[in-house]
């Protein structure tokens, strides 16, 4: 028996073979959509980018080099992207600095998906006080724009990119309780709840082993799709002095630096903005991709 | 007089173990006459159904040697042709209302448009069919928006939007499986009387093989994407078929009888 | 003393007066069935006796215990459900075996393995359905698996709400075989709701017809052979179930 067989068989002989077959299910139908194996591919060059920054990076992306003949210099073979106005290799930075991108990518869905999950999900199934509680608060922090409210944050706690990450997790959840709250409300009164109910489940039991499942994939899906503008808040917040402060390579605060010379040394500028680009759109096409294989109503 | 030619009909679905053939070669002649369709679930009844009025839903594929109503060519029928056979000439109810109606448009409007009559005339048709449904309060009805009706109220609403454009083939699958007993034995009556007295052909596509043996003149017992049995409705207990025999044999009865039940063996061949 | 007793039973929906005034009282190892169209409040009896319906006003007592709003531990282990579309009453997310396993798991049963292979057996589906998830299932087979769930607490009374009627006939067949020959195994109660005077006739030998919330009539199963309906409702829907009869025509 081949091992595709044995993950595809009808007749799965432990749980964990239902469940890897299930998973490798998933991956054939996700494997199908080219255009979210390319989103895959980005992504896991950013993630390989930041794991080996330490050994492909040609330079030091904190000590430039000498500030007399290696300052703007344009892209070469010896420096790719070009170097900034401290000397400094651009494309080192660039890559040191997927590290800072993949953290505020990775922190804030870790601090925004259980927060919006556990709000949406126990708003919907509750429904009453607690959902109205719940959902006006979600409506307050829905109501300030992502970028104003993480700056009120940053204004109290500091700026630094770990504020900056905490400002942005802390705005990005009420779109999650919203979404979680809506599949909650289709799924709560269906009839296996009710059998779970009927089976003396305890709502924390229903809550977390039956509901949260279900509203899961499609959350992820949503906060895939939102990674490229959480990076973009995360770049804006840099460029504005707030988030990552320097020499740190925050691709936002490069480009910040690089907009004094956009007219006569465009590289500086345009290559974390190259960089900004490619991973958002990689997010993106990875977030459609799941979608098409985890969300089943917008199955065909 | 033959109003609906199927010969060697095929319906395919693609599938990742290669095509499925979910029809396979259905031939039936109609004409102005009830003919049932009967079969279990997966036998390509609906399908079939489907693809007499091109709505074989993609990606599947629907073939025939000839397909031909009322002298139209249904296989090499362009958009334009289509568009005035539906509708207009051939309608079809389904079972779930749901998918079927227009969710942002009343009731009213949807019946009107389905008329294709001066709006006061259709206005007083739209009503009459209302009533003829046996919808209590039409004026209600006739107001509502699809959602604030019950399924059975939906589903009767469908079939007299369908009935409006009174069409010379009605397709029903299973139009009568959400209603009540009482209320689909007038729904019923109503089909009755279209076939009657105006001559509309009907397919009555349904699992009820008690209800498609009291209420049709002939029915086509389908199994596995073939019909397995063809036989007047009258002539349903001299049925034939092993498929047919189990079909009938397993239905509890008011009388009772046997306990346990019957229960269906099926048989390899059935499907070749 | 009755096992269930039901007496003068009211739920509300806000101004929906679902059910309105229905007593019922079925004997240990009895099946009682309740017919009705839809509408006609006779699921929502069922729901209201395992809580997922609220109880308005009357009272209902379950193997001598009186039930209020909340039910206990001990209410589950002695009444389960079985719901009409076994498409929605599995989680799409679980196998067969963590749907068996977790009302194990609540009550706290110790030999949850051998449970679950001899649930799987009883209901014909045996040990390698065990770790298919439903979407891997039939309609019929998916059936079975709410029927081992609902059966591997050991419960004394089973509601069934329209158990077959999203079932193809044939597998109908299979199904009510099974329920048969599980309620003479254990002994069990079941009422059964169904709008199928058929199916409620195989399997019950008392029932209670019911219209817009009001019970209209009982009738024994030998009553119901014999046409000695006293209602014109139950008389409608008894000529009903006989299939289409032609306008002029009369029963």
């Amino acid at each position: 028996m081949t091992r595709s067989e044995w993950l595809l068989t009808e007749h799965p002989r432990s749980r964990r073979q239902a469940r890897l077959g299930q998973a490798w299910r998933t991956w054939l139908a996700f494997k199908e959509n080219r255009l979210a194996m390319l989103g895959l591919a980005i992504v896991l060059t950013l993630l390989a980018l930041a794991v080996l920054a330490p050994w492909i990076a040609p330079h030091n992306p904190l000590t430039g080099g000498d500030l007399r003949t290696e300052r703007l210099l344009p892209p070469s073979w010896a420096h790719p992207m070009g170097t900034d106005d401290l000397a400094r290799d651009i494309l080192s930075r660039v890559i040191w600095g997927s590290q800072l991108t993949l953290m505020v990518v990775a922190l804030v869905a870790l601090i925004a998906t259980p927060i919006g999950l556990a709000i949406g999900t126990t708003a919907g199934y509750f429904g009453g006080w607690i959902d109205t509680v719940l959902m006006r608060v979600t409506d307050i922090f829905l109501a300030f724009p992502r970028l104003i409210l993480a700056l009120a944050f940053v204004a109290a706690l500091g700026p630094g990119i770990e504020n900056a990450i905490i400002a942005i997790a802390l705005t990005s959840w009420p779109p999650y309780a919203r979404l979680a709250r809506a599949e909650t409300l289709t799924i709560r009164n269906s009839d296996f709840i009710s059998a779970a109910r009927l089976q003396g489940a305890s709502h924390l039991r229903i809550l977390w082993g039956h509901v949260t499942p279900l509203c899961l994939s499609s959350v992820i899906v949503r906060v895939t799709l939102d990674m490229a503008g959480i990076i973009l808040t995360a770049a804006g917040l840099g460029f504005l002095g707030l988030g990552a402060q320097p020499p740190q390579p925050e691709w936002g605060a490069m480009i910040a630096g690089g907009r004094r010379f956009i007219i006569d040394h465009w590289w500086v500028a345009t290559m974390p903005g190259l960089a900004i680009f490619a991973v958002s759109l990689g997010f993106n096409l990875l977030g459609d991709g799941l979608r098409d294989v985890l969300d089943p109503k917008a199955r065909k | 007089m033959t109003l609906l030619h199927v010969d060697n009909l095929r319906v395919t679905f693609p599938t990742r173990q290669g095509p499925a053939e979910v029809v396979r070669g259905v031939s039936f002649a109609l004409g102005r006459e009830r003919l049932g369709i009967v079969g279990e679930s997966g036998s390509g009844k609906s399908q079939t159904g489907r693809a007499i009025l091109g709505l074989t839903p993609p990606p599947g594929r629907a073939t025939a040697d000839r397909l031909s109503f009322d002298g139209i060519d249904l296989c090499r029928a362009t958009p334009r042709q289509w568009r005035q056979l539906r509708g207009a000439r051939i309608s079809m109810v389904m079972q779930d209302p749901k998918f079927s109606l227009n969710p942002v448009m009343t009731i009213g409007r949807q019946l009107i448009e389905a008329a294709r009559a001066p709006r006061a005339e259709a206005h007083d048709r739209a009503m009459a069919m209302l009533d003829a449904v046996q919808i209590r309060d039409p004026a209600r009805v006739f107001a509502a928006y699809p959602h604030e009706l019950s399924g059975g109220m939906g589903q009767r609403a469908m079939i007299a939007m369908m009935l409006m454009a009174e069409p010379d083939l009605l397709i029903a699958d299973e139009p009568t499986s959400a209603l009540d007993v009482t209320v689909q034995i007038e729904v019923l009556r109503i089909l009755d009387r279209l076939v009657e007295d105006r001559g509309m052909g009907l397919i009555f596509i349904s699992h009820d093989l008690r209800l498609v043996g009291s209420f049709c003149d002939r029915v086509l017992v389908m199994y596995a994407g073939r019909v397995v049995e063809e036989l007047a409705a009258a002539d349903l207990a001299q049925a034939r078929h092993p498929y047919t025999q189990g079909l009938l044999n397993c239905l509890p009865r008011i009388e009772g009888g046997r306990r346990p039940l019957p229960t269906l063996q099926r048989e390899a061949g059935w499907a070749l | 003393m009755a096992l269930i007793d039901i007496r003068d039973l009211h739920v509300s929906f806000g101004e929906v007066q679902a059910v309105r005034g229905v007593s019922a009282a079925v004997a240990e190892g009895e099946s009682y069935g309740i017919v009705g169209e839809s509408g006609s409040g006779k699921s929502t009896v069922l729901r209201a006796l395992c809580g997922l319906a609220p109880i308005t006003a009357g009272a209902v007592t379950v193997v001598n215990e009186p039930l209020g709003r909340r039910r206990s531990a001990a209410f589950h282990r002695r009444v389960q459900m079985v719901f009409q579309d076994p498409y929605a009453s599995l989680h799409p997310r679980h196998t067969i075996d963590r749907v068996l396993s977790e009302p194990l798991a609540i009550h706290g049963f110790a030999d949850r393995e051998s449970r679950i292979l001899q649930a799987l057996d009883e209901v014909g589906l045996g040990a390698g359905f065990r770790f298919r998830y439903p979407h891997q299932l039939s309609g019929g087979q998916r059936q079975r698996v709410a029927i081992a769930r609902a059966l591997i607490l050991e419960p004394r009374v089973l509601l069934l709400d329209e158990p077959t009627s999203a079932l193809d006939a044939s597998i109908q067949a299979e199904v009510l075989n099974l329920l048969d020959r599980l309620r003479s195994e254990r002994g069990l109660t079941y009422i059964l709701v169904s709008h199928d005077l058929a199916v409620v006739a195989h399997m019950c030998e008392r029932l209670l017809v019911m219209q817009h919330g009001r019970a209209v009539e009982e009738l024994t199963r030998d009553s119901l052979r014999a046409r000695s309906a006293a209602e014109a409702y139950t008389r409608a829907l008894l000529s009903a179930s006989e299939g289409y009869t032609p306008a002029g025509a009369t029963p």
